[in-house]
């Protein structure tokens, strides 16, 4: 059951991502080698925002509970009994754990406070990843796409650097405590609701990506990726265009990532690694074939469940490999993403070719009339 | 005293290697159109090399540099033949070239990893540490003061530098000359520089664009194997050195302007200097805690570049600086 509901959560984290990933790469074209970077961005988020804003709300809200929050141990003489949310907000980073633990506390009796906490760290997260792509992807943007690759490949490295070295955003190297902010569904029951929650957004972002596919924006992002020039002969701002793509873009993955750190209950930026964030999802991507949802959803799932499996059954996978199971991982990821370039580079589920409107479609938006089958433009 | 400051002999160590990364990578990008993501992961073949070289066997670690040249040069022209080739003649866009670049990339990773274990495992009394590199003392010192006492100096103590100090620029300088000189001074070499103007064209007149590349990635992956086999002796490497010092070689050659091999020279000697200097006047300025946050340096100087000058120091027209060109990188 455990094994089933970490598989879930992990699919649908992905599922977010790699949704973004596609609209990015396989309808806009943008090769988006930085996708790490909203995802870290929303992740770090989780470690930095929630906990303060809760303290933060419980200051101005006056609320019931004594704070009493005991950090650090007696022996060791670093006993500390925190007795205000002053202190609580203070020594946020040192007394993580207790601080946190008692956050949970107050959340666990009060849902209303946690849905509030949930929205607006999901709003700031859209918003901070909306913002990281713009910024990111501004210097290239004009470029030509293996350039704008190099520079957010680059980019992608940086967040993780300020987060390994910058205590007060996720605590450096020690990682930070995410407030547990699905408290109140109450032990085990948390991850089963944390990972319904996941799954309506994931749904949410799946919709959302099939409505844009279909919208004459979607057709204006393939016509952009076919060829650039024409669409730019046609009036269309081509840097404009893929900025929006990667703003958008950066904005779900960023939710991805919280949602995941908001899932696991800790944030630590060593996790937040270019392979797993970036590489990873263009597995999936290309694996499923670009620019079809329902490939990109056939892709994650087969290698999210496929390298759940070799975690899974890691013990008894070391006897017949004869080195370190991890590097396992990252040899398949390179030798999967060659065959499928030079076998089948449409993936497993290829590109459907657009639908053109239908006849009558076609004529009522013209203006002409169905059975006679010829537009205004005879009249006139 | 030491004879030269050791932040100029860093300059000159880590220029001299990044120059040779970066031209390499500039020479693939001239010919195939495809960044290289997997150049670092070349580098990364050649510091295992010389760790294979100076710790295992006990060698002269400067035997690993034409050891790496043959090895990271084999690795990518595999690459090329076995990937980049039949990709490319399958019409395959710029976008999946690079793709199966980043592929390659961690074939070797999970590779040199690997190789890593089964070092320690193995051989961990006779290298040591596998994962954390740093053979700083078993490099050579040259001593100078004979010299020093030849010329009436008298007796001056510790006047020794590392041997790195000369090998690593005199490599660089003579590798960049070579190249200079096969492309200009030999009928292969036009042929080569023709292959990259015009393929088709080349073509016609007979010149072998096939044989052109796949010597271009041979003497690109073997530059950047002798590079990474400097590494170890200079700085603290491992498995990822590689990946991470990718970002300094793509901002050398961004800034060098990827479209020659002497824009490739300066941009590493730039971005080089900028990465050691710029650090060392920071953590002065500010504090040590600057030091982690050295990669923002090459970062910042490709961000610079692609927003002011995206043909790079090479492809500004100096005398007209008022009117810095855009155009180029941009269709």
């Amino acid at each position: 059951m455990n094994f089933v509901l970490a598989v879930t959560a992990q699919l649908a984290v992905y599922l977010i991502i790699t949704i973004s990933l596609n609209i990015e790469y396989g309808y806009a074209g943008i090769p988006h080698f930085g996708k790490v970077l909203a995802v870290a961005g929303g992740a770090f988020l989780a470690g930095f925002l929630p906990g303060r804003v809760g303290i933060l709300l419980l200051k101005l809200f006056p609320h019931g509970d004594i704070v009493n929050i005991v950090c650090g141990q007696e022996e060791a003489g670093s006993l500390k009994i925190l007795t205000s949310l002053d202190e609580a907000l203070g020594q946020y980073i040192p007394c993580n754990n207790a601080v946190i633990d008692w956050l949970g506390g107050v959340i666990a009796s009060n849902i209303g406070f946690a849905l509030l906490l949930i929205i607006i760290t999901l709003v700031s997260s859209g918003l901070l990843g909306g913002f990281l792509g713009f910024i990111t992807s501004y210097p290239g943007i004009r470029l030509r796409g293996d350039y704008l690759a190099m520079v957010l490949l680059a980019m992608g490295e940086m967040l993780r650097i300020i987060g390994l070295n910058y205590e007060p955003l996720v605590g450096g190297t020690l990682g930070i405590s995410v407030p547990n902010l699905y408290a109140w569904a109450g032990g085990e029951l948390r991850f089963v609701v944390a990972t319904v929650f996941i799954i309506l957004i994931a749904a949410g972002v799946y919709f959302y990506a099939e409505l844009l596919v279909r919208s004459p924006l979607g057709r204006l992002l393939r016509a952009m990726r076919d060829n650039e020039v024409t669409a730019e002969s046609l009036g269309k701002d081509v840097a404009g265009l893929r900025m929006r793509t990667l703003v958008v873009g950066s904005a779900i993955a960023s939710l991805g990532g919280t949602l995941y750190a908001l899932y696991t209950g800790g944030v630590i930026a060593t996790t937040y690694s270019r392979v797993s964030w970036t590489f990873w999802p263009w597995v999936m991507v290309i694996l499923g074939g670009t620019a079809n949802n329902v490939g990109t959803l056939a892709g994650t799932s087969a290698f999210v469940v496929f390298r759940q499996l070799i975690i899974f059954y890691k013990d008894r996978l070391a006897g017949f490999v004869p080195f370190n199971i991890v590097w396992l991982d990252t040899l398949i990821l390179g030798a999967v993403l060659l065959v499928i370039l030079l076998q089948r580079p449409e993936g497993i589920i290829p590109e459907k070719p657009t639908f053109t409107l239908r006849r009558e479609k076609l004529l009522s938006i013209i203006g002409g009339d169905v059975k006679k089958g010829v537009g205004k433009e005879e009249d006139s | 005293m030491p004879l030269v400051d050791p932040l100029v002999r860093d300059v000159v160590v880590y220029s001299s290697i990044l120059v040779m990364l970066s031209t390499g990578l500039t020479l693939t990008y001239m010919t195939t159109k495809v960044p290289n993501f997997s150049h670092g992961g070349f580098a990364t073949i050649g510091i295992y090399v010389t760790l294979t070289i100076g710790m295992l066997f006990r060698l002269n670690p400067y035997l690993s540099a034409p050891l790496s040249f043959l090895i990271s040069g084999l690795v990518a022209l595999s690459m090329y033949l076995g990937i980049l080739h039949p990709l490319s003649r399958r019409g395959a866009s710029y976008l999946q070239l690079m793709i199966a670049t980043i592929a390659f990339e961690f074939l070797i990773f999970s590779i040199i990893n690997i190789y890593a274990d089964y070092l320690t495992e193995n051989f961990g009394r006779l290298v040591e540490q596998a994962r954390a590199v740093f053979l700083r003392k078993i490099d050579y010192r040259i001593d100078f003061s004979p010299l020093a006492s030849a010329l009436g100096l008298g007796e001056v103590r510790g006047l020794d530098e590392p041997a790195m100090f000369f090998i690593a620029p005199i490599t660089m300088i003579s590798s960049i000359v070579a190249l200079h000189t096969l492309l200009t001074r030999t009928k292969f070499g036009t042929g080569m520089r023709a292959a990259i103007e015009n393929p088709p064209l080349a073509e016609v007149v007979g010149i072998n664009v096939r044989l052109a590349y796949a010597i271009s990635w041979f003497i690109s992956g073997g530059l950047a194997g002798v590079a990474g086999s400097y590494m170890p002796l200079w700085f603290l490497t491992g498995p990822e050195t590689g990946s991470q010092i990718l970002v300094s070689i793509f901002a050398a050659s961004i800034v060098g302007g990827f479209q020659n091999l002497y824009g490739a020279l300066l941009g590493g000697l730039v971005i080089g200097a900028a990465e050691i200097l710029g650090t060392a006047e920071l953590a002065t300025a500010l504090g040590p805690w600057i030091i982690p946050y050295r990669p923002v340096i090459p970062l910042v100087a490709m961000s610079i570049t692609l927003l002011f000058a995206p043909q790079g120091i090479t492809g500004i027209s100096w005398p007209s600086l008022s009117r810095v060109k855009t155009s180029g990188a941009t269709d």
